[in-house]
């Protein structure tokens, strides 16, 4: 599946928590570094509750761009988890070190402020609808996880960003829901 | 006040195999020193990452030393880098800070607020386990064995004087010093 088919215009849904962190677990991610995002605050929940992998909370993204090289470095499997503000807030970092020297750098990107009704390249909202656009100005790789049938995005994503090197993202379109699994509890 | 090469000489007389991260003018010091060959990493394009990587690399490797060669506008550029650091209070994380009040490379203009803030109270004020400064090579060089057997993080102020920038870069792309560096720590090949 290339790109361009993972690019869809129905509605965003919510992708259940768990099992975006089994997803996470089954690539072998050792540390999840954030910047807190608003969408995949229900994911932040369960990973805050467990060591594997690591919740490293960061400052800035800047940081979280430099953390997960340095990891990388030392032979850990480290990912980024922010939100689309953040993205746009560290450029310069994204573009020195996963694009210049080529770290794997993965990132779970949340498109706070969508209107879920709508592709993300029509929303109103100017940090919604531009996101696209500037990862493709930058060129880096991006899939999309508009709802539960787009998860195997996740893996494709992650393996794009650490056979090619550089950064890839993955764009949670709508909030991630409360984990099914805890309901149950 | 030291000049940058003095206190240099000292940090590498004293590196004793630890993984050094360099940021701006601490580059091309650190290299003409003969430090930049092996277990080294250039933060180039990046102003303010230079402790950042430093901190991912102690973390995944609590056995290594890492010692960050930071610049003082580097350090405000990213100054939340210093809670992050006292957050995850890596034992084996020592920052070292050039402190000239100037941003040298692009010209030496006057940095904000030089003479009314400082590092090691910031440090300090963070979490940082411990923070010291030296304006002197001399006095450095004696304290620095101290300073690498006790626990970090730790912030090390260095008081340098102004100086003219230095404006070539190393040959070395980032790429080929990660990915040397990369394959050393996984073959954990010592000091």
């Amino acid at each position: 599946m290339t790109i361009k088919e993972t690019l869809t215009t129905r509605p965003a849904r919510g992708v259940d928590a768990q099992a975006l962190l089994d997803a996470i677990r089954s690539v072998g991610v050792t540390h999840v570094l954030t910047v807190p995002d608003t969408h995949q605050r229900t994911l932040l929940a369960l990973l805050a509750e467990t060591d594997t992998p690591k919740l490293i909370t960061v400052c800035t993204e800047d940081e979280a761009i430099a953390i997960n090289a340095g990891l990388y470095i030392g032979g850990a499997r480290p990912m980024l988890l922010i939100q689309n503000n953040g993205f746009y807030a560290c450029l310069n970092t994204i573009k020195a070190i996963p694009l210049d020297a080529g770290v794997p750098t993965f990132m779970l990107i949340g498109e706070h402020g969508r209107d879920l009704t709508r592709p993300s390249r029509e929303n109103a909202e100017l940090s919604v609808r531009m996101l696209e656009p500037t990862l493709e100005i930058w060129g880096v790789p991006y899939y999309r996880l508009e709802g539960p049938e787009d998860l195997g995005n996740f893996e494709r994503a992650w393996r794009q960003s650490q056979e090619q090197g550089g950064p890839v993202a993955l764009l949670v379109g709508a909030p991630t829901s409360e984990s099914a699994r805890r309901q149950e509890e | 006040m030291m000049r940058r090469q003095e206190a240099i000489a000292a940090l590498a007389e004293r590196r004793n195999g630890a993984v050094s991260v360099a940021a701006m003018q601490a580059i091309m010091a650190w290299h003409a020193a003969g430090q930049g060959a092996t277990d080294h990493l250039d933060a180039l394009g990046c102003m303010g990452s230079a402790s950042s990587l430093g901190l991912g690399i102690a973390l995944a490797c609590p056995d290594r030393k890492v010692m960050a060669l930071d610049g003082d506008g580097c350090v405000l550029m990213q100054l939340g880098t210093l809670v992050t650091i006292a957050a995850e209070a890596p034992p084996n994380f020592y920052h070292f800070v050039f402190e000239n009040g100037r941003y040298e490379t692009s010209g030496n203009q006057l940095l904000p607020g030089f003479g009314k803030f400082d590092f090691c109270r910031m440090a300090l004020g963070a979490g940082y386990r411990q923070a010291l400064g030296f304006d002197d090579a001399e006095a450095l060089r004696q304290a620095l064995p101290r300073v690498f057997s006790s626990p970090g993080p730790t912030l090390i102020r260095l008081g340098i004087a102004p100086d003219a920038p230095v404006t070539p870069w190393p040959d070395v792309t980032m790429n080929a010093q990660i990915s040397a560096l990369r394959a050393r720590l996984q073959s954990k090949m010592a000091p």
